[in-house]
């Protein structure tokens, strides 16, 4: 915000005083550098977007806002989003994406839920099968994907209408009163936070340092980037993709779990919409459609960004149907920003 | 400069430039692309524009071309200022240009792509028999013989080249710009395309041609525009000056591409890449040829002949369907390009943009894509080592940049070829394909790239390069083979041969209705 307000100051003390440009022009530079570093840097501009929203926040509504109680809930909102933010920035950085993690995140909550109340089994199984119908999910995506070459946007479009299908085959509404026991496993809180955030951390920290420093995942950012020149460079990019595809399915899976335990209750409506926030959130930490940019922790805290925005919408009272409204407004800005980017640097 | 320039104009004083720049100056960011640059193109006038790569060449015809705006100096055409002409003002003023950069659609028709966004129209719909009609003719006068109704990604890049000049010629011409039209183009194609600019110069139109291939230069234009670091060093008639005078103008030292002799290196008689009698459809039919180790091996040959898909079949891309591949005499069956790479053997797409590079990656980055197992020990990255890799080898090949951090989409042509380099002479291969090694390389670095390559045959490894350029040929190969249609049709030492018997054996001999028919 500063540099914004002492933009033109600076400049007018250039175009009037010719005596000490250098050093105008020195501090000038700075800031041009410190604008660049910030907009370059997705999780440098989110913790400031964050630490400014929750700022105004707080300063607006201190009774309401800054609370333990609603800190948990953003948290826990932001549980579910960040899971799923984990897959998709991997599979947007290979330069692939994926539609269907909603639909997928509702069967294996019903899978879970059925291993439990239909196949009288432990909890512990009913986890495993869930993870695994969204493992299968994603392998069936990776599969037309990477096999049948059909490109990611029909493929995940068309089987995310076919899973949610399944989903209402299999259980009609849902399932409900699944089990106590199974229930702890998204109802359990440690340091007054709910499990999933727990998970959602755990999961992310361990993603961020594969990505981050792993030979076998940093292949991603070249597929991404030139999936032809990642090829004669000995790289194999179909393989990648699918497995891409294959941890998608399974943070899905592994969503969908947690979402039934939570409510103790699988939905076949869960995760509706859900890409839209996923998408958004990895576009804020510095994916693009094209690939080959962006990093588990920008993704995650684009999540965190987007929950304490729908978190302050709730607390204004604004109608929720605003939220999906502001959530694609904040994607199309998003976008905006990084097109802005790019013809700067030209 | 002043007498060069009034001396172009004693053959038309009456007329007024078709075009003129004066003290035209472009700078994007902190980069001076152009300095004070004036230049004048008369009607009828062939005039050739050379430089090394970031000389300032393309910055200047964008200019001409309403691409870019200059930030100084002014620009008349027809001796009226345009300040602020947009690429459709450009258009409007029969000013078209035939870029480097392809800008057709894959996937509509020859005919659509000519009369791109200009398609003829009966009653607001589009005439789709006048259109191909005018195709056909335009194709007609260039000698293409491709169906004004084929799709354009199922011909040839020669071909493609040519309809992206149709696509120029398909308008009221004033001013032509063609930026090194003849890279894709086969020796035929471009004596056509020569008649043709010849053509369009008598009936009027004024020509700026840029190229790297002096011979083309002297034998097209009427008058040069040397730029050297986005200035004017010279604008002369042709009839000035001799070719190694307009070499120094360029690089502003004396340069060629002189032969060196050399005696072939360490186990320079143990055969390391064989490969006999390989068939790799629909190109390769049946080559024979063997790289030693230590030794240049050139392979020439027209476009079209099979080169790359043979590099290609030995580095695991397109299916083999006969003959046999040895590395180190041992029979191999390479299926991918990792296989190619556990056996040693590294290549240099000739599509350093599309095949080669990360361009939006920095240079660290795109050494590394090789290079992981060496940067990342035991499958965790290290930051440290990645850097010093590629610093050595930006030092070593004596790339022109501040860091290994830059992006290479901000690199000069010559120096993303030397990082192309880099990423596979950093792995230590025993055997290197190089696919045109110097395609759109300016002079200067072109010869520290031969020096490369000779270095990296002194210490051992087996280097087999692809080339379309006849100098490069003769200037690198210990050994040349030659290919025709598929099939190798000759074998020449690199100390006897000469361009008469390259071209002799690389031209196609019979030719199958299919391909006629192509």
């Amino acid at each position: 915000m500063t540099e914004v307000k002492d933009h033109p100051t600076t400049t007018s003390d250039n175009e009037g005083t010719a005596a000490a440009p250098s050093r105008n022009r020195g501090a000038l530079w700075a800031l041009r550098k410190a604008g660049t570093l910030i907009i370059d840097n997705r999780p440098v501009l989110l913790v400031i977007l964050i630490l400014a929203l929750g700022g105004y926040m707080a300063y607006m509504y201190p009774v309401s806002f800054p609370t333990a109680e609603n800190f948990g809930a953003v948290l826990l909102n932001a549980a579910q989003s960040g899971i799923l933010v984990i897959g998709m920035m991997l599979l947007m950085i290979g330069g692939s994406f994926d539609l269907s993690i909603g639909s997928t995140l509702a069967l294996s909550g019903v899978v879970a839920a059925l291993i439990i109340t239909q196949g009288g089994l432990p909890p512990w199984l009913a986890v495993i099968g869930g993870i695994l119908a969204g493992v299968v999910c994603g392998l069936v995506n990776g599969v037309i994907v990477t096999k049948v070459r059909i490109n990611a946007l029909i493929a995940t479009l068309a089987t995310a209408g076919i899973i949610r299908g399944v989903t209402q085959l299999v259980s009609g509404t849902g399932v409900g009163y699944i089990d106590p026991e199974f229930a702890k496993l998204g109802q359990t809180t440690f340091f007054g936070l709910q499990s999933p955030f727990w998970i959602m951390i755990a999961l992310a920290a361990v993603a961020a340092v594969l990505v981050a420093r792993t030979r076998f995942f940093r292949q991603y950012y070249f597929v991404g980037s030139n999936e032809r020149a990642a090829r004669l460079s000995g790289m194999r990019p179909p393989r990648l993709i699918l497995i891409s595809f294959l941890i998608m399915g399974g943070l899905a899976g592994i969503a969908g779990v947690l979402s039934a335990a939570r409510l103790n209750a699988a939905v076949v409506t869960a995760g509706t919409g859900v890409e839209l926030q996923v998408i958004t959130a990895a576009v804020l930490g510095g994916a693009t459609l094209k690939g080959g940019e962006g990093t588990i922790l920008g993704g995650v805290l684009g999540v965190l960004f987007i929950a304490i925005v729908n978190n302050a919408l709730i607390i204004m009272r604004v109608d929720a149907f605003w939220q999906n409204i502001v959530v694609g407004v904040v994607l199309l800005l998003a976008v905006s920003l990084d097109r802005w980017k790019r013809s700067a640097a030209t | 400069m002043v007498t060069a320039t009034a001396q172009t104009t004693q053959r038309d004083t009456s007329r007024t430039p078709r075009l003129a720049l004066r003290g035209v100056g472009k700078s994007f960011g902190v980069v001076r692309a152009l300095n004070d640059v004036s230049m004048t193109l008369l009607p009828g006038e062939i005039k050739a524009v050379v430089g090394e790569n970031g000389a300032g060449k393309s910055t200047m015809m964008k200019m001409i071309a309403g691409v870019e705006t200059p930030d100084e100096g002014e620009l008349l055409i027809d001796g009226v200022v345009r300040h602020d002409l947009t690429e459709a003002g450009a258009a409007a003023l029969g000013i078209a240009m035939v870029h480097q950069e392809r800008s057709l659609v894959g996937h509509l028709s020859i005919a659509e792509n000519i009369f791109a966004g200009r398609q003829p129209t009966r009653a607001g719909l589009i005439d789709r028999r006048r259109m191909r009609r005018d195709a056909a003719a335009i194709l007609e006068r260039l000698r293409v013989t491709v169906s004004p109704d084929a799709l354009v990604s199922s011909i040839s890049p020669a071909e493609q080249q040519m309809v992206e000049i149709a696509k120029a010629l398909s308008q009221e011409l004033r001013v032509l710009i063609l930026d090194e039209p003849t890279a894709a183009l086969t020796v035929t194609e471009t004596q056509r395309l020569f008649e043709i600019v010849r053509e369009l110069r008598d009936a009027g139109t004024s020509i700026l041609y840029i190229s790297h291939r002096l011979a083309e230069v002297f034998a097209l234009a009427d008058s040069v525009l040397v730029m050297r670091d986005g200035t004017r060093t010279a604008e002369r008639p042709i009839a000035d000056l001799t070719e190694s005078q307009l070499m120094t103008l360029m690089v502003g030292r004396e340069l060629s591409f002189e032969r060196v002799r050399r005696s072939v290196g360490h186990g320079g008689d143990a055969d390391r890449l064989t490969i006999t009698g390989l068939a790799a459809p629909p190109r390769v039919q049946d080559a024979t040829l063997d790289v030693r180790g230590g030794e240049i091996v050139c392979l020439s040959g027209l476009i079209g002949a099979g080169r790359t898909e043979l590099c290609e079949a030995v580095f695991g891309l397109g299916r083999r369907t006969a003959g046999t591949i040895r590395i180190d005499g041992a029979e191999v069956d390479i299926r991918s390009p990792r296989d190619a790479m556990r056996l040693g053997i590294g290549m240099i797409p000739e599509d350093r943009k599309e095949a080669g590079l990360f361009l939006d990656m920095s240079i660290e980055l795109n050494v590394a894509a090789t290079n992981l197992s060496t940067v990342a020990p035991g499958g965790w990255l290290s930051p440290r080592r990645m850097r010093s890799l590629a610093q050595h080898y930006v030092e070593l090949l004596r790339v022109r940049t501040p860091d290994v951090e830059q992006h290479v989409d901000h690199l000069s042509g010559g120096n993303q070829q030397k990082v192309l380099l880099a990423k596979w002479i950093a792995r230590r291969p025993r055997l290197l394909i190089i696919d045109e090694p110097t395609r759109g390389v300016d002079v200067g670095a072109r010869t520290e790239i031969y020096a490369v390559i000779r270095e990296l045959a002194a210490e051992g490894t087996a280097v087999l390069v692809v080339s379309s350029d006849l100098t490069e040929v003769l200037a690198l190969g210990d050994r040349i083979f030659v290919m025709a249609e598929g099939r190798i049709t000759g074998e020449i030492d690199g100390d006897e041969a000469t361009e008469m018997a390259i071209l002799e054996l690389a031209s196609p001999k019979t030719r199958t209705a299919e391909e006629v028919g192509l």
